[in-house]
């Protein structure tokens, strides 16, 4: 009888039958495709849970170069399940990544950021960028000599970019060199920058997406199809998802856990075949395409400035797409989608190959 | 000498040569700690497929109702004793 | 004075001096906050000074390693015994890179590149040849400073 009380509490304070009238009211199209629709759904989770695990190695690490090594192969070996909390917490970075590029290119080659929801691709596209800084930022945390070198040549990448390029390294390493200054920075932004900047783009993102619907492929547009309940029956299916994929990313914790290499140490030398992290492998895969000079030019400027162009037009394509805008099919753009997604996994593989 | 060389040809082995160099050790090496590491591993994904499938039996369920165009249980409906 | 008619109405007058007002006061403000998160930049050093005993020993075809402010800088002796002090940084990317005795080249290993003895760019990436020092000794001290400047060090 508590219940009956409790509901009816709220029920004078708050509409609760609308409420579940418009959560029934939601329906999500059913077609082919929809299989695609869940990628967003897991992205979610893994970032749920990369908060979640995020928080508890927060309770222990220490963002100080003296001490940041050292604190975390404390985690790793002292603490109860730390080792294990430390895997999921890189596991789940991992996969949230991988996520997040197929649902990026899903949403390119089925055109849904075609009007009106450009919004919802620029706002997916930044809270991209920001995962991969995240991952990089997360990356130097662990202040081992890999991690140094990586992001002693990443930030130095950003630098080649022209005009604002030595502005931003020297933000980013708040100096001219990696030191413990940029541990210092990189914690900041691993920690609060970038999830605050993250809670509200996710927020934006899924508001949006309430807005608009779930967008529908070009080529079933106007066609009857088939529409069922988000809740409960697309959010029963979520829920399964969600599940298995926490089992994934709990096995892959447990079976593979990452090493710990050598710690940093600004005076000796890099350490030998170094790699990016996977989703930078196709751009260290590009930069190796250009030569050192072009008609007298640094290459490497070079290289940056035509990555920097192709990044924008994936970023402005929704502006770029006329006719997918007016809902016709725009082939042209297809094979545009095509072409970003085959180079992406085919650069992705050359690079983890070689 | 012969001890030497024992112990040098012990710690190749149990390190293995590549990591020779001194790591830390990611995963619990006892074989008991990692015996229940693997079984509540197994114990995790017996929980996650019970939940699947009570998840999918559930909506079976509800999808078996909605397409007899029920959305809300009766309230008066009469229960076995 | 008194004029019969103004180019704007009162609202867009309030309207623009409101936008106006606020646009500089948030720019001032934001203006802060970015010089503020924007690190204030060390520089390299024109010199350093080491303990020459340490480094002139050291045995032909080796390089010892010293700090060159926050970077790395190498004190290498070639195979005919001349000593040199060179920055141990990549021109490519700022990689620490090594010496290899056996090739008697140094190397780079982030993308693989290689120099020379004399510090010439003659493999791989890098772009420029490796930046080499002065270095002079002064009783006990071993004074390693950029090329081209002139130094007084502190009397100590």
């Amino acid at each position: 009888m508590n219940r009956q009380r409790l509901r009816r509490w709220f029920e004078e304070r708050y509409d609760l039958t609308e409420i579940g009238r418009l959560a029934g009211s939601k329906l999500v199209p059913s077609h082919r495709y929809e299989i695609w629709y869940y990628t967003g759904g897991i992205a979610l989770f893994l970032f749920v849970l990369q908060f979640i695990t995020g928080m508890v190695l927060a309770l222990y690490y220490v963002p100080h170069f003296e001490y940041a090594y050292k604190s975390i192969a404390d985690i790793v070996t002292k603490l109860n399940m730390g080792w294990f909390f430390r895997s999921l917490h890189h596991w789940g970075a991992q996969l949230a990544i991988a996520a997040l590029f197929v649902h990026l290119f899903s949403a390119l080659l089925l055109k849904s950021y075609r009007k009106p929801r450009e919004f919802l691709w620029l706002s997916g596209f930044i809270l991209l960028v920001i995962s991969i800084f995240f991952g990089l930022s997360g990356y130097l945390l662990l202040w081992d000599e890999r991690a140094f070198a990586a992001v002693k040549v990443a930030t130095g990448g950003a630098g080649n970019l022209p005009v604002a390029g030595h502005c931003i390294k020297a933000f980013l390493r708040g100096g001219i060199d990696v030191t413990g200054e940029t541990l210092t920075r990189f914690y900041a932004f691993h920690v609060s920058i970038l999830p605050l900047a993250t809670l509200f783009l996710i927020g934006i993102h899924v508001l949006l997406v309430q807005y608009h619907g779930l967008s529908v492929p070009v080529s079933l547009e106007g066609k009857s199809r088939r529409e069922i309940p988000f809740f409960p029956n697309l959010f029963l299916k979520d829920l399964m998802i969600w599940l298995i994929m926490l089992g994934i990313v709990v096995t892959l914790a447990t079976l593979l856990p990452p090493e710990i290499g050598k710690i940093a140490d600004p005076l000796a030398p890099a350490p030998e075949n170094i790699k990016p992290e996977w989703y930078f492998l196709f751009l260290f895969q590009t930069l190796k395409l250009f030569p050192g000079e072009i008609f007298g030019l640094n290459g490497e400027t070079v290289a940056i400035l035509l990555i920097s162009c192709g990044i924008c037009f994936f970023f402005l394509i929704p502006f770029f797409d006329r006719k997918s805008a007016h809902g016709q099919r725009s082939p042209f753009f297809t094979w545009i989608g095509i072409f970003y997604t085959l180079y992406f996994i085919v650069m992705t593989f050359i690079g983890f190959l070689s | 000498m012969k001890l030497f060389i024992f112990i040098i040809l012990f710690i190749i082995s149990a390190k293995g040569i590549t990591w020779a160099q001194n790591t830390i050790e990611v995963f619990p090496s006892a074989s008991y700690d990692r015996f229940i590491i693997f079984q509540t591993l197994a114990l995790f994904w017996i929980g996650i497929i019970g939940c699947v499938i009570i998840i999918k039996m559930k909506l079976r369920e509800i999808e078996r109702t909605q397409k007899m165009g029920i959305y809300k249980e009766e309230k008066t409906i009469p229960l076995l004793d | 004075m008194k004029i019969d008619y103004s180019c704007v109405t009162r609202r867009t007058f309030l309207n623009t001096l409101l936008g106006g007002w606020i646009l500089a006061f948030g720019s001032g403000t934001l203006y802060a906050l970015c010089k503020f998160a924007f690190p204030t930049l060390g520089k390299e050093p024109d010199f350093v000074i080491l303990k020459a005993s340490d480094y002139l020993e050291i045995p032909v075809n080796s390089v010892k390693p010293f700090a060159w402010g926050g970077k790395l800088g190498l004190f290498f002796k070639n195979t005919k015994g001349d000593t040199f002090a060179l920055k141990g940084v990549c021109t490519h990317m700022e990689c620490n890179i090594t010496y290899k005795p056996e090739a008697m080249k140094f190397y780079c290993a982030c993308h693989k590149g290689w120099f020379d003895e004399t510090g010439r760019n003659i493999e791989g990436p890098p772009p420029k040849p490796l930046e080499f020092f002065d270095s002079a000794i002064e009783g006990e001290k071993l004074v390693i400073s950029r090329k081209g400047v002139k130094i007084e060090p502190p009397k100590a």
